[in-house]
């Protein structure tokens, strides 16, 4: 009997190890895809390396490949990354954050239960719409306004990609202020602090780490960003001059890879290049990465280690950082809006600095509001122009016709059915495939791991697979899956692409609902026997559905608009039959609109459609994933 | 505990609606019925998107003849045209450009000269200019005329846009217009036909070039050298800005892409090719 019982035990011990080691195994496919793609893609750019050297192709600033003597440096296009980079978060941090104050502080609750959620759903609008309003509409803007032979610029990339930012910067604040502790504003109103005071002085800093959190998510959204930016930049490769004119045309790197790599000859010294592009982009993202997450856990560890420079010298480090700031806010404001303009908003500003201390602090308060309103109000009017010239526009092309036919004269007529149906077979595969797989890493580092050197490894590569631009996963499966595995362009391809990219989100919203879950409901079920895995099937993960569900929405959601991934990979243009084999290409939404706006000329109402249907899709998917949380949330405070 | 247990059933079910909605959704789509046909079965084209519109042009009057073929094309540009064919994941490509050597080298391709594509240098209607030299054109684009004043027209800053270094229509403007030389550093890549057209059409003082079937109501082609661009006077020789458009096939081509490279050689063919603002082959 005993020795049954012992065999039985031991049998069960062995299962419990197997479906650890299982976990463990799903937790190491993020870290191990990072080291893939990254290994396999400087695999590929060797070529170019041993051909320019590693210097020449990061200091030269001609990029050249197809020029009577090519030349392959990158410099130009690395310099423009940055400050693409940097003037997307001089327009948006400031505009996302005083959005973010007035929703926490200053709105009334209805308000802001209604505004939080609208400007979450704009997180959701497909980059390629972004880039195609910035086309049509922006850039034109731009040039009549300012008086400029072109519209195509750092400006107007700027621009687009802090509009595509503001959400996540918006929310992401927006949810770290609403964290402070309550007592923080009534020990400093208690204190006769006015309000203003304590939310500048007491709330905000309070946030800080969120915040910082935020304008890191913004700043990798708008360096991995590939269709917007190349259908906006005007894509010259030079460094602008002189360096701060906002009104040059500009390339990053992301868009070199857009545009040139469907084109290239593969196996040319060109094509070995753009992977070297790819080597630099991904790399620069790895850095901002591992940074940012340092300086996030130093602003939450607080300053407890000691600071390693005196505070005299902090204090002339921050001068001198305000004063190089100024300069170059200056040197912008010049550059984009003439002297006298630059001049006079100079003014203003140090006006208000130097004069604040004069002012009552009513008045303070109250201009500092009315600021924070304006800035709020042009954060809805800049997403609200956007949403009504692509909804007016396309609103009328939409009929049944439309949404049920094939395409007919390269899209000029007909409808997109097939392009919906391919974009539902793309994010299911991707969810079917990223779904297990996420949850079982979050389940090992939740349930089964320690803090300890492997779970950090593990978790620093979920990370930087988040931080990986799109982009990127298309080059890889167009230079892994589709040309070394031979399979083509096909489904299963972009699925995967696609899966890799949704993988971070789902195992991070999935640890985030396991960390939810009472320890107490655990040790309840483990005290009446229930071994480790019956009590995480059971207990655990029931409990958790609902988070791990909204995880998995909010990523089709992603999955659904995203077009650089799939456009070297999965799809094609024109398809007569819907097929179920993943080893057939599919028509795809995003692609359909890119080539629509980009090769098909005469075809503006379609592109209007296109983008509705894109956008209502992803949008009901990430409404659906609102509700849920709202519906769960309402559960909890019951 | 009970709304938590509520909760979740209903989590659950949630997802359970959610997969039979996609099952619904995704088997909705895959009746087809393949009808007796001569020819059947499935083609992928793929490569220069200047030659996508017309070869998907061709196919979809070819489709609606032969019911149970299915073509499928895709873009990617005439580099991607050629990698498809060496690794057999397309079995037709399309260029805008000739092979080049080391691409010919080791491949055993047919090629097809499908027809001819003038290029046309486009500007805004609103320009004066109208008429310009191969030279003019060449001045400019390697950016010593850089105000439309220095050729007749009104003070405005020249804004040069092109197509991306890897493009097929840029290697032969280069070759044709600018004798091998590099242009200005300070053009505008952009990666498509219809990118260039839409730019120069909401840029007044822009310049650029395309394919001929992009010369439509948005934007105006010049007069080069004194002969306007038309399929007519690329025909008639006058027009000299025009290249090959091919399609090559690993070794000789069969079934359905014969049948389709049969169909597009035709007269019918050939219609639909100059219908869409290409120039047939004599």
């Amino acid at each position: 009997m005993t020795e049954q019982n012992d065999t039985k035990a031991s049998s069960r011990a062995v299962r419990e190890k197997a479906i650890k080691s299982v976990w463990l195994a799903t937790a190491l496919i993020s870290a191990a895809a990072v080291v893939f793609i990254l290994g396999y893609l400087i695999y590929t750019a060797l070529p170019a390396f041993a051909e320019v050297g590693i210097s020449g192709f990061l200091l030269n600033t001609d990029w050249n490949p197809t020029g009577s003597t090519p030349s392959y440096g990158i410099a130009a296009l690395i310099v423009d990354t940055l400050l693409v980079t940097l003037g997307a978060l001089i327009f948006a941090v400031p505009l996302g954050l005083a959005a973010a104050v007035y929703l926490s502080y200053l709105a009334p609750p209805k308000i802001r239960d209604t505004v939080k959620p609208i400007i979450e759903l704009l997180a959701g609008i497909p980059s390629v719409v972004y880039g195609f309003f910035g086309m049509v509409v922006l850039c034109n803007f731009l040039r009549v306004a300012l008086d400029i032979p072109s519209g195509f610029c750092w400006l107007a990339a700027s621009v687009i990609l802090g509009i595509m930012a503001l959400p996540t910067i918006v929310s992401v604040s927006e949810d770290a202020l609403f964290a402070v502790p309550k007592d923080y504003k009534e020990a400093s109103l208690g204190l006769g602090a006015t309000y203003w005071h304590t939310i500048s002085r007491v709330l905000l800093p309070a946030a800080a780490s969120g915040i910082s959190a935020a304008v890191v998510l913004g700043m990798g959204r708008a360096i991995g960003e590939t269709m917007a930016v190349m259908m906006v930049a005007g894509n010259a490769a030079i460094i602008p001059d002189p360096i701060w004119n906002v009104l040059s045309p500009v390339r990053t790197l992301t868009a070199t890879l857009g545009i040139e790599m469907a084109e290239v000859a593969t196996g040319s010294m060109h094509y070995y290049a753009l992977f070297g592009v790819a080597v630099v982009l991904l790399l620069i993202t790895l850095i901002v990465n591992l940074a940012s997450a340092w300086v996030i856990k130093r602003t939450q560890t607080g300053s407890k280690t000691g600071s390693l420079i005196s505070s005299k010298t902090k204090r002339y480090l921050k001068l001198a950082a305000a004063t190089a700031a100024a300069v170059i806010f200056f040197c912008f404001l010049v550059a984009s809006l003439g002297i006298l303009w630059a001049i006079g908003i100079s003014a203003t500003v140090a006006a208000w600095y130097f004069g604040r201390k004069k002012v009552s602090h009513k008045i303070a308060e109250k201009s500092s509001f009315l600021l924070i309103y304006a800035c709020t109000a042009g954060v809805i009017l800049i997403l609200a122009i956007i949403l009504w010239d692509i909804f007016s526009n396309g609103l009328p092309v939409i009929s049944w016709e439309f949404l049920t036919e094939s395409p007919k004269d390269l899209g000029r007529a007909g409808g997109i059915y097939p392009a919906i149906i391919g974009t539902l077979q793309l994010v299911a595969g991707a969810i079917i495939i990223a779904l297990p797989v996420g949850i079982g890493a979050a389940i090992y580092l939740i349930e089964y791991s320690r803090e300890n050197f492997l779970t950090k490894a593990l978790r620093t590569g979920n990370d930087l697979l988040n931080g990986t631009p799109s982009i990127v996963f298309g080059l890889f499966g167009f230079a892994f899956f589709v040309i070394y595995l031979n399979w083509g362009i096909c489904m299963l391809a972009g699925q995967i692409c696609l899966a890799l990219m949704i993988l971070p989100t789902i195992v991070r919203t999935t640890e985030e609902a396991l960390k939810a879950v009472p320890n107490a409901q655990r040790e309840a079920s483990l005290g009446l026997g229930a071994t480790k895995w019956q009590t995480i099937r059971k207990v655990v993960l029931p409990s958790a559905a609902p988070g791990i569900l909204t995880g998995a929405i909010l990523s089709v959601g992603r999955a659904a608009g995203e077009t650089a991934p799939i456009m070297f990979t999965a799809v094609v243009f024109t398809k007569r039959f819907v097929s179920m084999n993943v080893f057939d290409p599919v028509m795809a939404l995003p692609f359909h609109l890119f080539v629509l706006s980009t090769s098909v000329p005469g075809a503006t109402p379609q592109q209007y459609g296109t983008a509705v249907v894109l956008i209502v899709i992803v949008m009901a998917i990430y409404l659906a994933a609102i509700f849920l949380r709202r519906h769960y949330q309402n559960k909890l405070l019951r | 505990m009970r709304s938590f247990k509520s909760s979740h059933k209903s989590g659950l079910a949630a997802l359970l609606a959610a997969a039979v909605l996609v099952l619904v959704v995704l088997t909705a789509g895959c009746v087809s019925t393949p009808a007796e046909d001569d020819v059947s079965g499935t083609i992928s084209l793929a490569g220069s998107t200047t030659v996508l519109p017309v070869a998907q042009a061709v196919a979809e009057v070819y489709m609606n003849n032969h019911q149970s073929a299915d073509i499928q094309i895709s873009g990617g540009g005439s580099g991607v045209g050629v990698t498809a064919i060496t690794a057999g994941t397309a079995d037709i490509g399309m260029l805008s450009r000739d092979l080049k050597e080391t691409e010919k080298t080791g491949n055993d391709f047919k090629e097809y000269v499908i027809g001819r594509d003038g290029i046309a240098i486009i500007a805004n209607p609103a320009n004066t200019v109208s008429e310009l030299t191969i030279a003019q054109v060449k001045d400019i684009y390697q950016g010593k005329i850089t105000n439309w004043k220095e050729v007749g027209g009104a003070d405005a800053v020249i804004v040069l846009v092109g197509r991306d270094s890897a493009s097929g229509t840029r290697e032969f403007f280069t070759e044709f217009v600018l004798n091998k030389e590099d242009s200005a550093k300070t053009m505008q890549e952009l990666n498509s036909n219809g990118a260039v057209q839409k730019s120069v059409a909401q840029t007044p003082g822009a310049i650029g070039y395309v394919s001929l079937e992009y010369v439509d109501g948005t934007v105006k082609a010049f007069t080069i050298d004194g002969i306007k661009p038309s399929v007519a006077t690329v025909i008639d020789g006058t027009y000299k800005i025009n290249r090959p458009l091919l399609m090559i096939t690993k070794g000789e081509a069969t079934g359905l892409a014969k049948s389709y490279l049969d169909f597009i050689l035709s007269s019918d063919g050939q219609k639909i090719l100059s219908e869409n603002g290409f120039v047939p082959i004599a």
